[in-house]
């Protein structure tokens, strides 16, 4: 399975990582999921979310679900990025895309690392408030 | 044994600082090591609950033996995405 993990304080280039996607012939499914930061966080209403992460044990525990992803054989190829630091309300914090023969495991397997990944890898959110309400 | 301790998340703030050391006997647990650490930080004691450990970049439980060498963390639960 062919891989790529990124976890990075750049913002996510959908545009750039869409054009390189690559699937061989036998392929028929790419399912692809950005996660965006929303403007409420609960009942407060926020700018941004402020997201730190344990770099080394995020990588590493990112790959081992990317390991027990493998060893189903069912994916050709899956990219993830994770931005960190301050995200702004509209811009993505996550895109991940799977790549597979069918389009059931290809979408039970981002459904499946993202579950995976908000209770195993090492990142935190911090919602950066608004601070000052808007003039009516 | 000389054993240091990463606080991750708003376990720093709890704890006033995002490190520490803590010395413990040989073949001392991480339930010795967490002893210690809620001693010196109550605030963290009340976090126990949900407290997750780590030893380098794997998690570990209470019953682990603590080794020369070894980095432990303490975080709150994770919340990528």
């Amino acid at each position: 399975m062919k891989r790529f993990l990124s976890i990075t304080h750049d913002p996510i280039d959908e545009a750039g990582l869409l054009a390189a996607r690559s699937m061989s012939a036998g392929m028929g499914a790419a399912v692809y999921f950005s996660g965006v930061v929303r403007a409420q966080e609960g009942s407060e209403l926020i700018v941004a979310i402020d997201y730190s992460c344990f770099v080394p044990m995020a990588e590493h525990q990112f790959h081992r679900l990317f390991d027990q992803l493998e060893q189903r054989g069912s994916v050709e190829s899956l990219r993830l990025i994770h931005r960190i630091g301050r995200v702004a309300v509209g811009e993505a914090s996550l895109w991940i895309e799977v790549v597979s023969a069918h389009r059931g495991e290809a979408f039970s397997a981002c459904q499946w690392v993202i579950d995976e990944m908000k209770r195993v890898v090492p990142i935190w959110k911090k919602p950066v408030l608004v601070t000052e309400k808007p003039v009516a | 044994m000389m054993i240091p301790v990463t606080f991750w998340s708003y376990f720093a703030e709890l704890a006033g600082c995002a490190e520490t050391v803590v010395t413990v006997s040989d073949g001392a647990t991480i339930e010795v090591l967490l002893k210690h650490l809620y001693t010196s930080y109550p605030a963290l004691a009340e976090m126990r609950r949900s407290t997750l450990i780590a030893v380098g970049v794997e998690y570990q439980d209470g019953e682990y033996v603590l080794k020369a060498g070894d980095r432990v963390s303490l975080f709150p639960p994770v919340q990528g995405g």
